[in-house]
């Protein structure tokens, strides 16, 4: 296949309701498609609605038919390409939490000053912190706090939006 | 005041609103409360069946042959997991069904409890929804919806899951007008008027052009069918049918080239090959149409029709897609084409008309005919002579003769003719015939099966005895699941592993017992003397029509391979080795 793969990050309003998430997951499963990152959370509990976020890459043909599925699924409501759009932000966040011994912890706290973390917890053995930003971001975080160690760490999935007049309707 | 009804007997008063009148089912455990509502009620018929996949197929006949939804209703477990391969055939072929099943009592999911299955979990990727009815307040709104999905838009399967303990609590219920819908579901009709435009620029502009008619043009309904035999008078286009689409307008037009796909006509296969323009409308170019897709009518424009966004572009792109209901695309064309007086000539596509006619002319579907044994394409070819002023339904099995039905059988109307396409499901005729003659208790219906399939569900012999049931049931039996010795010949050197009927039931005696005529014929002189004994006799009759053993399907186009690699007979060789891409291929 010459055909070029791009990156696509998908915003998907749902109902929220039981096994919502399973027909989205069940679809990219069942059709070979790829998943690259998922968040999920309720957006507008009045209506019960939930936005989904799915990073995903294939030809323009693979992701003009995962659009149509996606779209063809009942629970959904409407479902934006938010990287056609204009222009868009996309967030992640981590949580990290670092083992510290006595003498790396005033080098921890200059580091996470200037990359612009913050701390959510501290004791005498760990520090847990807390940061948001874009994967390449948070990927290049990951990489410079690998000199100390790392105990644990999470990762939520991209949450997008785009940026000006543009947004997904409900 | 409202009264305050069960759960059970809302599943009744919704399917009594939703103009449900027979329902294809089998008891158990879960659905018990919904069976005694049934029980006492006379407005709705309970057909019983032998098996719960059964009950989806009898549920797609009758869904087929009427245009309404078919439904059915089986209990908890084992009887719903039995409903899936029914459930995924409708998927697959676009059948508007409603299943309901019942479940075991809510607080009881997720304890692996007597009879529990995940049916909606199961069922999610085979169904066009599904629900699983936790709260009373939500029962009626799911089934009403249910009912909606099914047969709006691209028509499907629904499954609604009811457990048992929702069955029996109450809930005041004031019938579908005043039930809110869970479900704001409102595909896409209507087309827009510049798409029209720009579709009769290009059938005007065509010199070689090719109507390639699917199954949706007869779920868009009787309009469609009515406006697209229009067109296809005022273009004098040739048009070729898809397996789905076999009726949607008379194949005994003259304008009617053949079925076409992998066992389709030289005519309606080169047809595509070599067009300008092709018109798909309603079809999905499956696999079995497109052969190898890089070859695929690579010089046409392409224009599809269809009220499925998701068919788009998937396996081949077009130039221009229309959405909507086809009936309306078709309504605004012939609108249009009528306001601008806009006129076809004849002469533009004549060159076009000799090309196909030279050929129609190799008389593709010609096979050897015999004194001494019978040929199956003989059996139908008598069998359509002699029954077509009937108009009979008719269904299949999958196989060699379901391929050969398609080829040498007429459809004049549509709705006529069920056959599993999508999932090719064996099992599916005999009971599919059931659902059509409750559908339409006058007519002549009849399954052309092979003697492989029809043992798949042969326990609905008991269906059709206990309901008396005039179902003619056609055997072509060559005593060899043909079509798979067909690939092993081809593909397999000739090894015929596991491809051959042993033991076969005495198909005559098995008639018998289920109080069925059984009627057997194994000389080509004697076949007309069946089929119009067959006709006489007014309940269920099984013909046992021995043929030749040997026999194969013609034309074939290998998988993996383009229109214009054709086998046209059994003289015909591959030329050089099937691809491994081919071999790979189902
Ligand atoms: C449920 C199911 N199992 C297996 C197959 C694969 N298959 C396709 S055709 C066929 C043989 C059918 O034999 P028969 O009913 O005798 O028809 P014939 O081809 O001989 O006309 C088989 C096994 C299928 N289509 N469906
Ligand atoms: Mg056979």
């Amino acid at each position: 296949m010459t055909e070029s793969h791009s990156k696509h990050i998908l915003s998907i309003m749902v109902d929220n309701e039981p096994g919502v998430l399973a027909r989205i997951v069940g679809l990219f499963s069942g059709r070979g498609y790829n998943i690259e990152s998922l968040s999920v959370s309720e957006v507008d509990s009045d209506r019960f609605l939930s936005r989904v976020t799915v990073v995903t890459s294939g030809t323009k043909n693979i992701i003009d038919q995962i659009k149509a599925q996606v779209r063809k699924l009942i629970p959904v409501h409407n479902l934006i390409d938010i990287t056609e759009l204009k222009s868009f932000i996309g967030k992640e966040l981590i949580l990290m939490k670092l083992d510290i011994k006595q003498n790396t912890v005033l080098k921890i706290h200059k580091h996470i000053k200037n990359i612009g973390a913050k701390i959510l917890f501290e004791d005498k053995t760990v520090i847990i912190i807390e940061f948001s930003g874009t994967p390449t971001e948070i990927s290049s975080l990951i990489k410079k706090m690998k000199v100390y160690n790392i105990v644990e760490l999470t990762r939520s999935g991209l949450v997008s939006m785009a940026l000006g007049k543009d947004y997904i309707r409900r | 005041m409202m009264k305050k009804l069960s759960g059970a007997r809302i599943v009744i008063e919704a399917l009594i609103q939703e103009n449900v009148k027979v329902i294809f089912g089998y008891p158990g455990g879960a659905v018990l409360p919904i069976y005694d509502e049934l029980f006492k009620q006379n407005k709705i018929r309970h057909i019983l069946v032998r098996h719960e996949q059964a009950a989806v197929h009898a549920a797609e006949g009758y869904a087929r042959s009427t245009g309404k939804v078919g439904v059915v209703l089986v209990t908890s477990g084992p009887g719903a997991t039995n409903t899936v391969t029914g459930l995924t055939d409708a998927m697959m072929d676009s059948v508007p069904v409603v299943c309901i099943s019942g479940q075991v009592p809510t607080h009881m999911i997720g304890n692996d409890a007597f009879q529990e299955a995940d049916i909606v979990g199961i069922t999610r990727p085979c169904t066009k929804h599904n629900y699983l009815v936790k709260e009373i307040s939500k029962l009626a709104e799911s089934i009403h919806s249910a009912f909606h999905i099914a047969k709006n838009g691209r028509p499907g399967p629904v499954l609604v899951d009811i457990p048992k303990d929702i069955q029996t609590f109450e809930t005041k219920y004031g019938g579908k007008k005043h039930t809110k819908s869970v479900s704001f579901y409102k595909p896409n009709t209507k087309p827009s008027l510049d798409t029209i435009v720009k579709f009769v620029n290009l059938l005007v502009k065509s010199k070689k052009p090719i109507f390639y008619v699917g199954g949706g043009v007869i779920n868009s309904g009787s309009r469609a069918s009515l406006y697209l035999k229009k067109l296809l008078k005022i273009t004098g286009y040739p048009c070729t049918q898809t397996l789905m689409g076999l009726g949607a307008t008379p194949t005994s037009d003259d304008q009617f080239i053949g079925m076409l796909g992998m066992h389709g006509t030289y005519e309606a296969n080169l047809s595509m090959n070599k067009s300008d323009l092709m018109i798909c409308i309603g079809a999905r170019f499956d696999d079995r149409i497109t052969g190898k897709v890089s070859g695929f009518s690579p010089k046409s424009k392409k224009v599809h029709l269809d009220i499925d966004a998701s068919s788009f572009n998937k396996s081949v792109n077009v130039d221009l897609l229309i959405q909507g209901d086809l009936s309306k695309i078709l309504e605004m064309t012939l609108k249009f084409i009528e306001n601008k007086r806009i006129s076809f000539s004849k002469e533009k596509i004549s060159a076009w008309w000799n090309q196909i006619n030279k050929w129609r002319a190799k008389n593709c579907l010609n096979y050897k005919n015999s004194r001494s044994i019978i040929k199956p394409q003989y059996a139908l070819q008598r069998l359509d002579s002699l029954t077509k002023h009937l108009d009979p339904f008719i269904t299949t099995e999958v196989g060699q003769h379901q391929m050969w039905a398609a080829q040498f059988l007429t459809f004049n109307k549509p709705k006529h003719w069920m056959t599993s396409g999508g999932l090719g499901t064996m099992g599916y005729g005999l009971p599919a015939a059931m659902g059509v003659q409750i559908a339409h208790p006058k007519d002549l219906v009849i399954d052309v099966a092979g003697e492989a399939s029809i043992l798949m569900n042969i326990q609905e012999m008991s269906t059709i005895k206990q309901y008396r049931l005039p179902v003619k049931i056609f055997i072509l039996n060559n005593h060899y699941m043909g079509m798979v010795r067909q690939w092993q010949e081809l593909l397999h050197g000739n090894r015929l592993s596991e491809s051959y009927m042993d033991s076969l039931p005495d198909f005559v005696k098995l008639a018998e017992s289920f109080g069925a005529t059984g009627l057997r014929v194994s000389k080509p002189g004697e076949m007309d003397d069946l089929i119009k004994e067959m006709i006489k006799i007014k309940g269920p009759v099984i013909c046992d029509v021995v043929v030749d053993p040997k026999e194969n399907c013609f034309p074939m186009i290998p998988s993996g391979s383009t229109h214009d690699q054709m086998l046209l007979g059994p003289n015909d060789k591959l030329e050089g080795e099937i691809s491994e891409e081919g071999m790979v291929l189902v």
